[in-house]
């Protein structure tokens, strides 16, 4: 199987129990780490003007950037393909700047289904309460966004940066940057000779990006900031994926779900349609997984035998499973996008959108990818490759509303992952939505009454609601 | 020394997907690889050939067995061809391949020894490097397990049955089909593997080969269907109903399952011999 094989996720889980260390779910962050050793490229290594390790969505945007205007570009990637390794849900919502990129790029690429239907559901364990948006406006050309498959999209993706005129090297792991008075000259990639020179290394290397590390712009990270996402794609007739969730012909819908389907575990689950197969998994926080010891693949287990789930996935034969790292907390988790001759885009510099109805990835790793690649375009024309040069970069990303997206969201991770968001609220809301609705020979009661009550039943103070209320407007609302 | 090697395009197990609604296989993911007997060849070929010697790739299949040939090109095939007849060979016969093969060397300086895998990793029937060696009219030796070179001789031990081995001397130029575990291909270096990336692959069609249809127009098996497996039924083991209720419950509980019980015969011969035949006359067999 190209991706993860089961053995191999829960391989993963398990190292990433261990790297937090189970006990109290906190990551040793704050020990001193020594400043890796900075090696020089050896003699005679091949030159390029800009090398771009990864070629995920990030890396591929910035590769075609930058190979469009005419540089001798290198894209790295480590897997036998580009999205051999690489997981998502995946809704992708960046249509419209793929298509500024590659007009209609739609009626070229691999996509699943174009979603026109959004479902918001909490949940507890009995009960969900969902709020369902559907448009046809979405429907239309530049389409909202497309449910994908990451190992055809990804591999779509990188063709388009080679037919720019990017040179692809599949089977190239990345070990080190390679440095020259504090200035990043170039990489090393983990083969005989395996030295190569460049006037800009950007690194596209997902979540976690080691690079980003081994360059020192990024420190280590706390386990409450990082989640752990496992995700299966189930195989299902195309005829019963219209009749179950009331598509047409190529319409989809993704539907993120809060509450109880995480039990105490603080996080979310998905479910997008494809063509002929669902993607779903559950999203956990590793620390409060850690916490309370739970197995992420126990979630999706419980996730898929929920009574608002089941019926939906009924049938449904599991043709991959796959886990990976997402960085969850915005804003604080945000490395140094730029030093000397490197800059970090996409996942690699923690530029994912988690929070509740939000996860989006794709999307600004795009952007970060095409902002990189217009900042080393930028950076050859005056031939200054200086972190100052490159500095320019973060201004980009806010002129593509990057660095403000996660700047205004800044309180939003915190605020998702808080119990009472997690588990006490759709508790609420489930039970107020079963009371207006249970019919039973008593008296019909007003929603105000049955919200108090509940809060009351769940001994909350008002003063925490109405702190929650605050903090929730000053995440989402304004 | 020159050295060819002939390497076949299977799919990467890694990458082969089982399609489970229909079992049929997803060939849209499937990337292509040498098997691991063809790779061992081709680094006992390197190895052979040393620094100073030329080692040529050989290779027939689609476009998508170019990745095969860079793969050599990496790791220092001096030379790489590919050999494809559309879409004559979308069923692949071994003596097709073979003869292929046998015309691609002839059309380049004849190498002194074609070394191959002695088995694919999809098909495995083994027959190519044996059909190659009839068409070049060589000496052939399947199975190979150990080599060493002498002068203008080759020693090597073969495989037989049993664990049993076979050593043997053959004068080159001649055709060798080497056992996967013989050597693993060393790693491509980074600069190798970019002037693998680089280099176009050529490829020689039937003109280029000085062949006709006619010539590749052996009997070959044609795919008239393709059904899903279907699951093997077990058999219920019902108990034999003429035994009494006792042995039926004993029947049940072993599943069936008796000892074989044997008689060992014992007096002069000629008593032996009238109760073998009894014996096969009451079942029925004289
Ligand atoms: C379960 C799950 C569900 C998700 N769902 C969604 C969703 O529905 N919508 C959405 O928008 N986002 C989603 N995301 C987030 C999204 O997947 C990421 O934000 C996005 O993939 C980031 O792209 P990237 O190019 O930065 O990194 P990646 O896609 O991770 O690509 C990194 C690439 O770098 C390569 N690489 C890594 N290290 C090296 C090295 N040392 N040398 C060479 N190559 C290397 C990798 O092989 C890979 O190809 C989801 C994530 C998960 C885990």
């Amino acid at each position: 199987m190209a991706l993860l094989s089961k053995e191999a996720s829960l391989a993963l889980v398990q190292q990433v129990h261990r790297l937090i260390g189970m006990k109290n779910g906190v990551a040793p962050h704050d020990a001193p780490r020594p400043r890796p050793q900075r090696n020089a490229p050896r003699p005679g290594a091949e030159r390029f003007d800009v090398i771009v390790v990864g070629a995920g969505p990030a890396g591929s945007a910035a590769a075609l950037v930058a190979a469009r205007a005419g540089l001798k570009v290198l894209l790295l990637e480590r897997g036998e393909y580009p999205g051999a390794k690489n997981v998502s849900g995946a809704a992708f919502y960046g249509s419209a700047i793929l298509h500024d990129l590659i007009p209609n790029w739609w009626e070229q690429a691999p996509v699943e289904r174009y979603l026109t239907r959004r479902v918001l559901a909490f949940m507890t364990a009995e009960t969900s309460v969902a709020i369902d948006f559907r448009t046809t406006r979405f429907a239309e050309p530049p389409y909202n966004g497309f449910s994908i498959l990451r190992p055809k999209f990804d591999r779509w993706f990188a063709d388009q940066a080679v037919a720019a005129g990017a040179f692809l090297l599949n089977a190239a792991v990345v070990d080190e940057v390679l440095w020259e008075d504090d200035q990043v000259v170039g990489v090393r990639v983990r083969r005989d000779e395996g030295d190569l020179r460049a006037d800009v290394v950007i690194a596209c290397d997902g979540a976690n990006s080691f690079l980003a590390k081994n360059a020192g712009l990024q420190r280590e990270f706390h386990a409450h900031e990082m989640s752990l996402g496992v995700k299966e794609v189930l195989a299902l007739d195309e005829a019963i994926i219209r009749e179950r969730f009331h598509l047409h012909d190529n319409d989809g819908l993704a539907i993120e779900y809060i509450g109880a389907i995480t039990e105490e575990v603080s996080g979310g689950g998905f479910l997008y349609t494809n063509r002929d197969s669902l993607s779903l998994g559950v999203i956990g926080q590793i620390s409060s997984l850690a916490e309370h010891k739970r197995r992420p693949y126990e979630l999706l287990e419980t996730f898929k035998r929920h009574p608002a789930v089941a019926p939906l996935v009924r049938g449904g034969r599991v043709r991959e499973y796959s886990a990976h790292i997402i960085p969850e907390a915005g804003w604080n988790m945000l490395p140094k996008l730029y030093t000397g001759g490197m800059l970090v885009a996409g996942d690699a510099a923690a530029l994912c959108f988690v929070a509740g109805l939000y996860l989006e990835g794709i999307n600004y790793a795009i952007q970060s990818g095409i902002a990189a690649g217009e900042t080393a375009v930028a950076a050859h024309q005056e031939r200054d490759f200086s972190a100052r040069s490159l500095a320019r970069y973060v201004e980009r990303l806010r002129a593509r509303h990057v660095i403000t997206d996660f700047a205004n969201y800044r309180h939003a991770p915190a605020l998702v992952n808080s119990p009472r968001l997690q588990n006490l609220y759709p508790e609420i809301i489930a039970a107020g939505a079963e009371q207006v609705f249970r019919v039973n020979g008593g008296p019909k009661r007003k929603l105000l009454p049955i919200a108090l009550e509940a809060l009351r039943r769940a001994q909350v103070s008002p003063v925490h609601v109405l702190q929650d209320a605050l903090q929730a407007g000053r995440s989402f609302g304004w | 020394m020159r050295i060819a090697v002939c390497l076949k395009q299977v799919p990467d197990p890694a990458t082969v997907e089982v399609d489970p609604l229909t079992a049929a296989l997803d060939t849209r993911r499937m990337l292509y690889i040498a098997g691991p007997a063809d790779t061992a060849a081709l680094e006992l070929a390197l190895r052979l050939a040393g620094p100073t010697g030329q080692v040529s790739a050989l290779c027939v299949g689609p476009p998508a067995a170019d990745a095969v040939l860079r793969m050599a090109l990496a790791v220092g095939a001096t030379e790489v061809r590919r050999l494809w007849v559309p879409p004559f060979l979308s069923l692949q016969a071994p003596a097709q391949t073979a003869l292929l093969l046998a015309a691609g060397l002839q059309r380049a300086t004849i190498p002194d020894l074609v070394l191959c895998g002695a088995r694919s990793s999809d098909q495995g029937s083994g027959q190519a490097p044996a059909l190659l060696a009839e068409f070049l009219d060589w000496p052939v030796v399947c199975d190979v397990t150990q080599i060493a070179m002498e002068g203008d001789r080759v020693r090597v031990q073969r495989r037989l049955d049993r664990g049993a081995r076979e050593e043997l001397e053959v004068r080159l130029p001649a055709v060798l089909a080497v056992e996967a575990n013989l050597a693993r291909l060393r790693h491509a270096s980074l600069p190798g593997l970019m002037r693998a990336e680089r280099a176009s692959v050529p490829v020689s069609h039937l003109e280029d080969l000085g062949l006709e249809p006619a010539d590749l127009a052996f009997p070959t098996a044609s795919v008239r269907a393709v059904t899903p497996p279907r699951p093997r039924t077990r058999p219920i083991f019902t108990p034999d109903s003429t035994r009494p209720a006792h042995e039926r419950i004993t029947q049940i509980i072993t599943a069936g399952v008796t000892r074989k019980s044997g008689k060992v015969l014992e007096g002069p011969p000629a008593q032996m011999a009238d109760a073998v035949v009894e014996f096969l006359r009451e079942r029925g067999f004289v």
